[in-house]
């Protein structure tokens, strides 16, 4: 009898150690479970793009660039990304894009290391907060970070300086790619390559290479989140709390000088006269641009000029002043030393 | 026989809860020496035996520690003085410190070697006398942009002419710079104003 009992009393224990052991392997896949559900909503949603039906290995090089405008004025996303310069610390970025309720546009581009920078943008208006800067706000209508606005917004403005290669397929940031080259026309500007998005369409990597193609800058995409409403941070910004948009009016002066030489498709967009900030000099100016490069042209009177001619690469820009006579002109872009020391030499009086 | 065995069997295990079973086994010896050869096989079995049955040498111990003599006054040891005893662990644990402190530096060391720059005292690239025709190679000189750099002072007139100089393509650059921040501002603001009249 008293061994019935033991047996009985051994199997209930068995029994209650069998479900305890149960219990314990089973926890651990409730856990994951649990953390399966919480990540669901941080997944890329794809968005319906009209353009995404389209057989994308037939697409043209314009194309592409059509469809990463088309989602970057569109959809809300959030972008990470790392500029590296030669011989420079890489430098992180966050991007944030949104299309809020009303149907404005709001964008936000955030330095990430050290004191940090902010841009923020509704519709077209800029405010920028900096160390050591007031915060002021202009109007325009993209942020002017470090990537090309018109390049992520208005490729068709490029075509008249670039043309668009398709290379093929490749994988970037763990997605697979599309890589396209972007050519300047006249071989007098660097050269681009980049790697868009084959699912989504987003800018995954930009590389600028000068004409013996080694790299100069590169923009690398880390992290891609593009998501069906905005992000809670454009919630949290009262318009009325940022600066007034200062208005910038134009005022055209007549220059006695003219730029004779250009690359193909660069136009100029400014000519003033006005004096530089920090050392006070006068100084005439012209800047022209071709969507994905800027260059200042700087007439100045030879006295209180440099004593010598001087070419310098300062990060990705040239710098290259020339004393020519009674003037100083000096062209400061990212464009190489040739091409800047052509357009300084093509500078003669007006009207000629 | 049999039933006691199993029921000592079973209160190994922890499965019986009869209190006076405890006093039936202490008074015999049969089912002690039972009882300590059922351990030494459940730890054998576990293997965990460190002691082997033939080797139970507890009782030989009991029987020695009962015939030394008991020790009233301990010979006393230089450790033992209070302030020795104090010091010393201190100076070992500071030795531990120097240790810990030396793999700290080694590491700065280690790391600050990998981050140094290649040419820390250029702040940017001078061109490699780019070819470009008609233009005298050796009139590009080099000059640091950067602000915070110190010219060496062996000549005072060379030196203020090359501060003015970098304060000259710093004002260049950093009026670049600026112009394309404002790039788009003023095409923008012409829209703006045809937009809003009341804007300022």
């Amino acid at each position: 009898m008293q061994a019935f009992f033991d047996v009985k009393q051994r199997t209930a224990r068995a029994v209650r150690l069998l479900f305890l052991t149960t219990l314990i392997s089973a926890a651990p896949a409730v856990i994951y479970a649990q953390e399966d559900s919480q990540r669901e909503p941080e997944r890329i949603t794809e968005p319906n793009l009209s353009v995404a039906e389209a057989p994308r290995q037939n697409l043209s090089g314009l194309e592409w660039l059509e469809r990463l405008a088309q989602i970057n004025r569109t959809s809300n996303f959030e972008v990470s990304f790392v500029l590296t310069r030669a011989g420079q610390e890489m430098t992180p970025y966050l991007w944030r894009h949104a299309v809020l309720e009303d149907g404005l546009e709001a964008e936000q581009l955030n330095l990430q290391n050290g004191p940090g920078q902010e841009m923020i943008r509704l519709g077209n208006v800029v405010s920028v907060f900096e160390p050591d800067v007031q915060p002021y706000s202009i109007y325009a209508s993209a942020i002017s970070g470090p990537l090309p606005s018109d390049l992520l917004y208005n490729p068709t403005a490029l075509t008249d300086a670039y043309q668009f290669i398709t290379i093929g397929r490749t994988r970037v940031s763990g997605r697979a790619a599309q890589q396209l080259r972007i050519v300047s026309r006249d071989n007098k500007r660097y050269n681009y390559q980049a790697w868009l998005d084959e699912e989504t369409g987003m800018l995954l990597k930009l590389d600028m290479v000068d004409l013996q193609g080694s790299l100069l800058e590169q923009i690398q995409v880390t992290a891609v989140n593009v998501s069906e409403q905005p992000s809670p941070y454009f919630s949290r910004i009262n318009p009325q709390a940022l600066p007034g948009a200062v208005a910038m009016t134009p005022k055209p002066r007549q220059h006695q000088w003219e730029v004779k030489f250009l690359p193909v498709g660069m136009e100029e967009i400014k000519r003033e006269t006005r004096r530089l900030a920090m050392t006070g000099q006068v100084v005439e100016y012209k800047l022209f641009s071709d969507g994905m490069v800027d260059v200042s042209v700087y007439v100045q009177p030879a006295q209180d000029s440099l004593d010598s001619d001087v070419v310098l690469r300062h990060s990705t820009n040239t710098f290259l002043s020339l004393t020519n006579g009674q003037v100083q002109i000096t062209i400061i872009g990212k464009v190489p030393p040739q091409t800047a020391y052509e357009i300084a030499h093509s500078i003669g009086a007006a009207g000629e | 026989m049999t039933q006691q065995h199993e029921k000592l069997s079973a209160f190994m295990d922890g499965e019986l809860d009869d209190s006076g079973f405890v006093d039936s086994i202490k008074n015999d010896s049969e089912s002690l020496a039972k009882w300590r050869s059922y351990h030494v096989i459940r730890s054998g079995l576990r293997k965990e035996a460190s002691v082997m049955p033939e080797f139970d040498i507890t009782a030989q111990v009991a029987a020695a520690l009962d015939q030394e003599p008991t020790v009233l006054a301990p010979k006393s040891k230089w450790k033992s003085l209070p302030v020795v005893n104090k010091v010393v662990p201190f100076l070992r644990q500071s030795g531990q410190l120097a240790v810990a402190a030396s793999v700290a530096a080694a590491v700065i060391l280690g790391v600050q070697q990998v981050n140094q720059q290649p040419a820390a005292e250029e702040p940017f690239t001078t061109f490699q006398t780019p070819v470009i025709p008609g233009m005298p190679q050796t009139g590009m000189a080099p000059v640091s942009l950067e602000q915070s750099n110190i010219v060496p002072n062996n000549r005072a007139g060379d030196s203020d002419a090359l501060l003015q100089k970098r304060r000259q393509i710093n004002a260049l650059l950093a009026d670049h710079e600026q112009q394309l921040k404002l790039k788009q501002a003023e095409e923008q603001s012409q829209r703006a104003a045809e937009s809003e009249p009341n804007q300022p």
